[in-house]
């Protein structure tokens, strides 16, 4: 309880003192019990009225302040800091709003306003008699980051940090970086080549000694709070260590009895249980497909660097201050049947066809077939309808992509002729050009809605698409084809664990979630894990890059001091009313409070790192064990009451 | 820190920045704030009389419609309180050059406010006893203000300004200030620092509808713009409800005319400004809410509903009865009563047609901001075909433009929407902080 | 004039509470016997405070939340609701009518809002009361 309380009340040029009667103020607050001095200022954020403020704490030892003036979001920090140099706790300071809530909300009701300041300053130094000081407690943070996912988004992330002086350990959980870019061969807008793009990342990796990259790497474990976690790192074993040429590595592939479809080209060829690097894709060493490798040894007798039997999987512990999640997306893979995929033969997808225009040098031939025609069907796997497991959202990468796929295809071979089955192109932005370059060069357009989707079929030996086409007033128009891409959206990388893990909840649309999409985009609930590139909603290169990047900028910039100050108001336990039935636990949005053992009794306790002080733990304590630093039940409790006299 | 609040600036070197950032929308505060918050010492400038650039004006946000002063205004004043954050309102960058130490020399002009910065307490007295009235720019023209006036209530610094061109010089603003802060005898300043680093964060202009005659906007009273509509929609709005200007009804027919001045080599800008679309249809949502009997038509080429969340926001217009017109507007021409015919090509059935509303609003697209190039003296700021600030390094580092130590973020390199905007002031964030530890 | 009724109004520090100033700058009126308490968060009053208000003379208790802009997550409009029902109850126990609590969202710019609601609330306290 503070028993040496300086209140001042402020005249702020007339616009206070015009409707209230500060003297009567002064005059009925004077006797309030522990109220030491009262005065009035003209204006009391000028710098000699906060020049007598400090003298007043110093020399009357003050314990508590008030200051009755305008409102707290213009200079609570002003006079918090008048209490601070005068050598008060900044917590014992209390401002009273007497301007916007008073004189102006009331300047038609003059004695009215001054009635209900004098109410308001009497709450002010209830309140001010029950504060206690408050300290932001600092914790030491480690300046390093585990990046996980090494596409093109976790790579720039982690150049990016590095950069900035943050110790980085990069964790791709498949045997090479690069993922999905390095897959595409030109890429719009730039027509830079994917492949090209991942290895530029790559070698300015390799020239940073303060990233540590892992490939074969998955997170296992994680504990503690932004600043402060541990992980644990399980690096599966590559199955090759030292050195082979070229031509054993050809050797031992040709070797390997293992056949099985080839991911990297969605199908299009084979390949065996070695896995070899591809254009793009690093490091450029092999690994061996554990899952499918079968023993036999063979890749062994052509060089010992193969080692298929080995097993020492490795688990590194490391100290970490912060997460950035770049687990990247999937393509949808459309259903059996779905606009005739996985039926007719030459219906496959976009991330295929982008893998068969790297396959094919001077023809586009597909399965020993010239293609000419081909036809391209929009949206498959987004924009569906409302059913349960269906994806509403637009895939935003997609329509850019196909457009610019088909110029691609004609620049290169010439005689092709391109139809985009669309559902209203959504080149948006610059990519207009693109679109508009597309039908230039003649490509057809038609557009389909949800109602009347396009018809594959096999006829007479050939396949055709049918549509009932609505930019020609709904006429049916019918083509065949000689390959119909599919132009397939984006869906979330299968990745529960690491969601349970980092707990990042998911969105609507399964993809990871921010804590809000125009202030944190690139957040999330949990302090200090980010989310950045395609994890968090389809995005193409530049985007993921720009999301990157800020999601770099957001997590050095936490750590990069070396501590925290955590927030002075925080929930506290009383452990002594707690009896641990978990409601405020649930109530916290923050992951802020844990179970912890206290003398043989499981109570609640606060991990201040994590609070954020909103207090929504408070109210559900049944046994109203919880309170908010600086909004406790007695403060609150003392200012209802002073407000209530009368 | 605003220059309003300098009391403990005062003993900071307020002429030698890490970086200086033009322009404080919500590009350059998100820029700034994450350099202040490494420890930079940051300089940003805006040429306006507050911070918060277009976003501070919006009414809600797509796609999750807050309310746009809600999520600026913490920005916005975290910026202005942040300690390593220096700003410079009504400001502009005259000259821009690299010495031999790599560091930039910049010339600055501060304009007079006629107001003492850190004695206004922004009580409004002056406004009331002003006599001049003009037009509101910040209202985009919908009302008037003052001739000494508070950009708007939710400005940053919340403080008056005398705008000398329309004063009369009567002198009653300065006999009302209760804290005697006018001051006519300030003059522009010459402002001379030096920085290690340049963010670029001029934003966008707004297309100006006005050179496509056949819509009528500027002739016809009710055809407005879509940042028009924003004014008319926000919280803060001048009226208390969605007026049509003819004559103060309220509109029940209201026409929105998408890619107005976008998608248009006529114009000369050919590409699509990605965020009218989604603008449009939020304002559609807002007025069905405000209006529940009005009737709404968007007539669109093709929706442009792509971010997270986007296209559900659209379709959720459509529930809500916003009624989608695939059809591309030949002309407008106006009725005697203030009324509007919409002469458009109706693309599903394929026949010219016409339709009479009572209001239109023009979806106008966004322009690039250039005028900053001409600042750099003795180096040249590339910018790409279409003016916006050119990223020669697109797809490895988006951030970098084509000087060393100036970098670019937010809509100074094409159109996008606030999301994408705050993530690319993050990568400015992290491409500066890198050089600067280069440089060190 | 202490005829008027009586209200406590919890308002939170980042949204509602701004809105509340903002009809004061604009000088709109409400009555003058309206006092404001400001906390983080609406999720984070407590049912108690509530009922001391009443108990100790107050009429009517109004919750300006943040709704759906809260800077604490999008749960906060299901938990102050919680909160809502909850007190609900125990006004009931007390025989107080639950038209005494009043719930509404504000945005930081809501001062009109704001000043509809407060004015409206205090018609149907004054009418109630007689
Ligand atoms: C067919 C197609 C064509 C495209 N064309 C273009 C184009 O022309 N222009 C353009 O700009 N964009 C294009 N894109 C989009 C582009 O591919 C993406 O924007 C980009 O690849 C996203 O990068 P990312 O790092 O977010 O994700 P990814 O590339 O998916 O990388 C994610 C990485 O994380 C790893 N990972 C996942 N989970 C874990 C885990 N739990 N632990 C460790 N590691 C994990 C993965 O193995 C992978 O290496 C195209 C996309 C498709 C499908
Ligand atoms: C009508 C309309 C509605 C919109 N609605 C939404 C929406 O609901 N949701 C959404 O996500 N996006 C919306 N947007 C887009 C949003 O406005 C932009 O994404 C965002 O404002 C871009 O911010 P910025 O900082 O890049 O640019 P700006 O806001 O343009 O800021 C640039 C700043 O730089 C200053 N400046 C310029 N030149 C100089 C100079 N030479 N010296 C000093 N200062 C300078 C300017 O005064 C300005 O303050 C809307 C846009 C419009 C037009
Ligand atoms: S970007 Fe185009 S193809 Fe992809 S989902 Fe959206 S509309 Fe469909
Ligand atoms: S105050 Fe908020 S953040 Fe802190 S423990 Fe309680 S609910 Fe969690
Ligand atoms: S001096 Fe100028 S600004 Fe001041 S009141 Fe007169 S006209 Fe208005
Ligand atoms: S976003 Fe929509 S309205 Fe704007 S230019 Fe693009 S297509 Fe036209």
């Amino acid at each position: 309880m503070k028993k040496k309380i300086g209140v001042y009340v402020c005249h702020c040029g007339g616009n206070i003192s015009d409707y209230v009667d500060i003297e009567k103020v002064k005059d009925a607050v004077r006797d309030e019990a522990d109220v030491f001095l009262v005065k009035n200022t003209l204006f009391a954020c000028a710098d000699s009225s906060q020049k007598m403020m400090e003298e007043d704490i110093k020399t009357q030892g003050l314990d508590a302040m008030v200051v009755a003036s305008c409102s707290p979001k213009l200079h609570l920090n002003t006079f918090r800091g008048v209490a601070q140099r005068g050598g008060l706790n900044p917590y014992n300071y209390v401002q009273v709003n007497i301007r916007e809530q008073d004189s102006w909300a009331h300047s038609d009701n003059p004695a009215g306003a001054t009635e209900k300041a004098i109410q308001l300053v009497k709450a002010g130094i209830a309140r001010a008699k029950e504060s206690e000081a408050l300290t932001s407690m600092k914790i030491a943070t480690t300046n390093a980051v585990a990046v996980i996912g090494a596409g093109v988004g976790g790579m720039r992330t982690a150049l990016g940090l590095a950069d900035m002086g943050t110790e980085v350990y990069l964790i791709e959980k498949s045997f090479f970086v690069g993922g999905r870019t390095a897959q595409w061969g030109s890429v719009a807008p730039t027509n830079d080549r994917g492949d090209v793009l991942t290895a530029g990342l790559f070698n300015e990796i390799q020239k940073r000694s303060n990233i540590k990259l892992f490939t074969g790497a998955e997170l296992i474990e994680k504990k503690g709070s932004v600043g402060n976690f541990d992980i644990k790192v399980k690096i599966r074993p590559r199955g090759f260590d030292g050195n082979a040429t070229t031509d054993e590595i050809q050797k031992a592939v040709k070797a390997c009895p293992v056949s099985t479809m080839d991911e990297f080209n969605f199908g299009l060829t084979q390949r065996t249980a070695i896995l070899i690097p591809q254009k793009g894709q690093y490091p450029q060493q092999p690994a061996i497909d554990k899952a499918l490798c079968n023993q036999c040894g063979a890749c062994q007798k052509i060089n010992s660097s193969f080692q298929p039997a080995s097993t020492n999987e490795e688990i590194l512990s490391l100290h970490i201050g912060g997460f950035v999640a770049n687990t990247g997306f999937d393509p949808y893979e459309p259903a059996k049947g779905e606009y005739g995929y996985g039926e007719i033969d030459n219906v496959i997808t976009l991330p295929q066809f982008k893998r068969l225009i790297e396959l094919n040098d001077n023809e586009l031939v597909f399965k020993g077939k010239k293609v000419k025609k081909i036809a391209y069907i929009y949206c498959v796997g987004s924009r569906q309808d409302d059913d349960e497991g269906k994806n509403k959202y637009c895939s935003r990468y997609c329509c850019t992509s196909a457009t610019h796929t088909g110029v691609t295809v004609k620049n290169k071979y010439k005689d092709v002729l391109n139809y985009h089955f669309n559902r209203g192109i959504r080149t948006y932005g610059k990519a207009e050009l693109i679109y508009g370059q597309a039908s230039q060069q003649g490509d057809v357009f038609l557009q389909f809605t949800l109602d009347s989707i396009p018809q594959v079929e096999r006829k007479h030996n050939k396949t055709y698409v049918k549509v009932k086409d609505i930019l020609t007033a709904g006429k049916t128009i019918e083509t065949d084809a000689d390959l119909v891409v599919l132009v397939t959206g984006m869906v979330p990388r299968e990745n529960v664990e690491l969601g349970h893990l980092l707990k990042i909840p998911e969105g609507r649309d399964h993809f990871f979630n921010e804590i809000h999409m125009k202030l944190k985009p690139v957040e999330t609930v949990i302090d200090g894990v980010m989310i950045a590139g395609t994890s968090q909603a389809p995005k193409n290169i530049l985007e993921t890059l720009n999301s990157s990047m800020a999601a770099a900028a957001k997590v050095n910039s936490v750590l990069t001091k070396g501590e925290l100050s955590l927030e002075p108001t925080l929930a506290k336990v009383n452990p002594g009313a707690c009896t641990w039935c978990g409601k405020c636990a649930e109530a916290c949005p923050f992951d802020a409070i844990v179970q912890v053992d206290n003398e043989g009794k499981m109570v609640a306790k606060v991990n201040e790192a994590n609070c954020k002080g909103c207090g929504m733990c408070t109210p559900v304590c049944p046994t109203d064990a919880i309170d908010l630093d600086g909004f406790t039940n007695a403060q609150i409790g003392a200012m209802i009451d002073a407000l209530a006299e009368l | 820190m605003t220059d309003n609040q300098n009391a403990a600036a005062t003993c900071l070197d307020e002429t030698q920045f890490d970086v200086m950032v033009i322009g404080a929308g919500i590009a350059g505060a998100e820029s700034a704030l994450k350099l202040g918050d490494m420890g930079y010492k940051v300089l940003l400038v805006e040429k306006e009389p507050s911070i918060g650039g277009k976003m501070i004006l919006l009414s809600k946000v797509f796609p999750t419609l807050d309310c746009a002063a809600c999520i600026t205004t913490p920005k916005v004043s975290e910026t202005a309180r942040h300690p390593n954050i220096t700003i410079h309102t009504l400001t502009e960058v005259e000259t821009i050059q690299r010495n031999s130490d790599r560091h930039f020399s910049v010339q600055l002009n501060k304009k007079p406010r006629y107001v003492v910065e850190k004695d206004c307490t922004g009580c409004q007295e002056c406004e009331n006893v002003c006599p001049v009235i003009t037009k509101d720019q910040f209202q985009f023209n919908l009302t008037a203000r003052k001739a000494v006036y508070i950009p708007f209530n939710i400005a940053n610094p919340r403080i008056a300004l005398i705008d000398i061109e329309n004063c009369m010089l009567c002198g009653a603003c300065e006999k009302a200030c209760p804290s005697n802060c006018i001051d006519f005898t300030q003059k522009e300043q010459q402002l001379q620092i030096t920085a290690k680093s340049v963010i670029v964060a001029t934003g966008f202009k707004l297309f100006d509808p006005i050179s496509i005659e056949r819509y009528g906007y500027g002739r016809y009273k009710n055809v407005i713009t879509s940042m028009q509509m924003e004014r008319e929609l926000a919280p803060t709005r001048p009226f208390n409800n969605v007026l049509r200007p003819s004559d103060g009804k309220i509109p029940d027919k209201i026409a929105y005319v998408f890619c107005t001045g976008s998608r248009d080599h006529t114009v000369g800008n050919p590409i699509c400004s990605q965020v009218c679309c989604m603008y449009s249809t939020k304002q559609a949502q807002l007025l069905m809410g405000a209006l529940p009997m009005a009737d709404i038509s968007l007539y669109y080429i093709n929706i442009r509903a792509f971010g997270k969340g986007y296209n559900e926001f659209y379709l959720q217009a459509k529930d809500m009865g916003a009624n989608y017109v695939k059809g591309k507007i030949g002309k407008i021409t106006e009725k005697e009563n203030g009324n509007l015919i919409l002469r458009f090509e109706d693309i599903l059935t394929g026949k010219v047609t016409e339709k009479e509303h009572d209001m239109v609003v023009l979806s106008v697209g966004l322009l690039a901001n250039p005028a900053i190039t001409k600042v750099f003296k003795g180096e040249k700021l590339e910018l790409d075909p279409i003016n916006y600030v050119q990223q020669p390094n697109m797809l490895q580092s988006p951030a970098q433009t084509s000087l060393e130590g100036v970098f670019v973020a937010g809509t100074a390199t094409g159109p996008m929407d606030i999301p994408d905007t705050i993530m690319s002031a993050g990568a400015a964030a992290t491409e500066t902080s890198s050089y600067l530890k280069r440089l060190s | 004039m202490s005829t008027k009724p009586k209200i406590l109004v919890f308002s939170t520090e980042k949204i509602s509470d701004p809105a509340i100033d903002l009809a004061g700058l604009l000088k709109k009126h409400y009555p003058n016997t309206v006092y404001t308490i400001s906390v983080p968060c609406s999720s984070g009053i407590k049912p108690r405070w509530i009922m001391q208000a009443y108990e100790k003379g107050f009429d009517g208790v109004f919750i300006a939340a943040d709704g759906t802009d809260c800077p604490y997550g999008e749960s906060c409009v299901e938990k102050t609701s919680a909160i809502i029902s909850v007190t609900h109850d125990l006004m009931r126990q007390k025989g107080l009518k639950p038209s005494q609590l009043k719930m509404a969202a504000l945005c930081s710019v809501c001062a009109d809002a704001f000043v509809a609601h407060i004015n409206n609330f205090t018609k149907e306290l004054a009418k109630k009361d007689n």
